[in-house]
């Protein structure tokens, strides 16, 4: 399976020396379909490695640099457009480990610009992008009203001359999941990342990244999901010494602390996240439960041609995914109206 | 995958796996004269597979994907097998080539210097590079042009040429039914058939050349030619490129020197015998 | 802003970021501009350029220093005319991010 072999190697650099050619097609093909080759790229550098690699990690290297460096105007330009109304810019994911310079960021494939923003100024947040060439994706009315009524972010917007997307964001967590994180203290307590932008704060960072991965999400691209979980948390342990007992803290006030603790536990199990148990004040250790094998599979889930294997378990996980987010009626009628478009999960 | 090859065209390498046998067994044969490159490190996987469980045995339609896959790509029959490797090939340079700028543009090579002509599909680039290929000049390819960006040559990428419905009979004609791949009817773009490079065209398929000339050819017009100038060339180029935007500076760079450096012309042109004589013409006063 | 604010309004200023420098390249009808921060390419003519040229040096100007500036160097005509383009451009030259108020 070569999203282990993905795995080992972004765990354990020093063993890609090893690989055959088979080994490597299967390894470059999984990294790809992962979108973690520019991780791996960062991650072997100095090792030896086959010629014909070596053009494939640069070219991919090459690829992540452009894409934080557009990521990074893309929030320039938002924080331009929302200067006027005196709201700060908060950057979530890929753009935020960019703009932080954090070790996450190495070689992250980033895509759309995720902004956090105040509920109460959402109002007058949409009419200043669309001021500054931002419009909506699609005149759709059913996903429109799905997205104002139920979800932690305006529709997707694109911007008219760059075609980059914008997600705003009002919360981390759509208003049909179960836990209710604490938006205003996400807010409250980000942290500036340059000149104009700031991010969460370490630990809301993790907690935000557990929660896009296992409260929200079908587990695509959980594998890089995952990644930036291990990074995280290793840079944060790095600078703090009780950094878990604080992210559990503060996992527990955002009522995450399942899926900040099953995260920590897959990334220690997967990646060797040097996590930290305790007895004390709290009661943590990272022994693998039964149902984590479940989301392993489906994480190790590709062959060595870059293709999902074990369709019904990634089809589970993405009924799952709609089942977190929403209460069972809503679930049909939310599937029931995507199917009904063609739309199935990869 | 059940079948698989692995290609070598120009500087990439493509593995290529299948569900069905066919499309390999057509690669296989038309691409015989190509390095062999069994078991290489490639710097692309191509995927032919079923577009659903039972897609493999009833009504056979394929998935054309790989590393790069388009969304709303259209799924192919298995008679089409061929130009679905073909295209997963085009896809996977179209949106993953990093290491050349890519224009959308076929060219050919004589005395060292070459000639580039870039055009919308029907412009009939790809049917005078084939021809031309034929006359004297070697084929650097039909699809893509590779822009080097050190050294500003044009490096060949010489895949099957693909001609499509009048042209094929044309082509035929000068090269014979050996060199022809099968006739596919019907796609989406018509009537479609490969056409083998000269063996020279593909030995030399690592060997650059210096641009000297880009055309902008306009079959089915009453014969003209007007210069191009560089402003236009630039803004053309950058439609006709599927990277310029992913190369950043270094693609700037290369291409603003192109421009500058290189001659442009559009050539309307009316049919092949007169599109050669304004081609001799222009290569012998500008080139 | 409030009607009476509009007439308050002071005089805008720009400056060019040092990190938002250009690459530019004059083509025979044309400049394009490589702007590497957001890896766009602009394709501009006069004034552009010129009025890009003239503030290079990071200055924070109005309109109506840059008229100082480029009339040294250009025959500008009318100055009302002037201005009122200059001003213009400044104005697209923020939008597009090549220049900044300062």
């Amino acid at each position: 399976m070569s999203a282990a072999l993905l795995v080992r190697a972004l765990r354990q650099p020093a063993t890609v020396e090893h690989l055959d050619a088979a080994q490597w097609n299967g390894l470059i093909a999984a990294a790809k379909a992962e979108r973690l080759i520019a991780t791996l790229a960062w991650r072997v550098d100095g090792m030896r490695l086959p010629e014909p690699v070596q053009p494939i990690l640069r070219d991919a290297r090459m690829d992540a640099a452009r894409e934080a460096r557009q990521a990074l105007w893309e929030a320039d330009r938002a924080a331009a457009a929302l200067a006027p109304l005196g709201v700060r810019l908060v950057v979530l994911k890929g753009t935020a480990y960019a703009a932080a310079g954090l070790v996450a960021g190495q070689g992250r494939f980033i895509g759309d610009l995720d902004i956090l923003v105040p509920r109460s100024a959402m109002s007058q947040v949409e009419p200043a992008l669309m001021a500054a060439g931002w419009e909506w994706v699609k005149e759709d009315a059913y996903d429109d009203a799905y997205y104002r009524q139920w979800m932690h972010e305006l529709p997707p917007m694109i911007h008219v001359e760059r075609d980059r997307m914008i997600d705003v964001h009002h919360t981390i967590l759509p208003l049909t999941a179960r836990p209710k994180p604490d938006a205003d203290a996400l807010l409250a307590d980000a942290v500036p990342a340059g000149e104009n932008v700031w991010t969460l704060s370490p630990e809301d960072r993790v907690i935000h990244a557990a929660a896009h991965m296992l409260a929200d999400g079908d587990l695509q691209g959980g594998l890089r999901n995952l990644w930036d979980i291990h990074c995280l948390c290793s840079e944060g342990g790095r600078a703090v010494p009780d950094f878990y007992l604080f992210l559990f803290e503060r996992a527990a006030f955002h009522q995450l602390v399942p899926a900040v603790w099953r995260a920590l536990r897959l990334a220690h199990d997967l990646y060797g996240t040097p996590v930290v148990a305790y007895r004390a004040p709290i009661t943590v250790d990272y022994r693998l439960r039964a149902s984590d094998r479940m989301f392993i599979a489906r994480l190790l889930a590709r062959d060595g041609w870059g293709r999902e294997t074990r369709k019904l378990l990634v089809f589970a996980f993405y009924l799952r995914s709609h089942w977190l987010r929403m209460p069972p009626l809503m679930l049909a009628r939310h599937l029931w109206t995507k199917w009904r478009k063609g739309h199935r999960p990869r | 995958m059940r079948h698989s090859l692995t290609l070598q065209i120009g500087p990439a390498t493509f593995r290529i796996g299948s569900a069905w046998r066919q499309p390999v067994e057509e690669l296989t044969r038309l691409y015989a004269g190509y390095p062999d490159r069994h078991d290489a490190i490639a710097d692309f996987t191509v995927r032919l597979q079923p577009t659903g469980p039972l897609r493999r045995w009833v009504r056979p339609s394929i998935l054309i994907t790989g590393d790069h896959g388009l969304a709303d790509a259209a799924p192919m029959s298995l008679a089409h097998g061929l130009l679905a490797a073909e295209m997963g090939m085009n896809l996977q340079m179209a949106l993953g080539w990093r290491r050349h700028l890519l224009l959308h543009a076929s060219s050919v090579e004589k005395d060292g210097r070459a000639l580039v002509m870039t055009g919308e599909s029907g412009s009939g680039k790809s049917t005078l590079a084939a021809l031309l290929g034929e006359r004297g000049w070697r084929l650097m390819g039909d699809e893509f042009a590779l822009l080097d960006l050190d050294s500003g040559a044009i490096l060949p990428f010489p895949r099957l040429v693909s001609l499509k419905n009048q042209a094929i009979g044309v082509v035929e004609d000068v090269v014979g039914a050996q060199r022809m791949g099968p006739m596919l009817q019907a796609t989406a773009k018509g009537d479609i058939r490969h056409l083998v490079p000269r063996p020279d065209a593909v030995a030399r398929m690592a060997q650059g050349a210096m641009p000297a000339m880009l055309l902008f050819p306009r079959f089915g017009h009453d014969a003209a030619i007007r210069p191009v100038g560089q402003g236009e060339a630039f803004m053309r180029l950058t439609q006709a490129s599927t990277n310029y935007v992913a190369l950043g500076e270094p693609g700037f760079a290369a291409l603003t020197r192109f421009v500058t450096d290189v001659p442009a012309c559009a050539m309307d042109f009316p049919s092949g015998e007169a599109a050669f004589d304004m081609i001799d013409r222009l290569w012998e006063d500008g080139a | 802003m409030p009607q009476e604010d509009r007439f308050l309004k002071p005089i805008k200023r720009y400056r060019i970021d040092p990190r938002d420098a250009c690459r530019a390249c004059a083509l025979d009808d044309l400049t394009l501009l490589y702007h590497a921060r957001s890896g766009q390419t602009h394709m501009v003519i006069s004034p552009v350029p010129e009025i890009l040229d003239s503030i290079e040096d990071g200055a924070s100007v109005t309109a109506d220093d840059l008229w100082d500036r480029l009339t040294q160097s250009y025959d500008l005509g009318d100055r009302g005319e002037a201005l009122a383009q200059i001003g213009a451009q400044l104005e697209a030259l923020e939008a597009l991010g090549l220049v900044r108020a300062a």
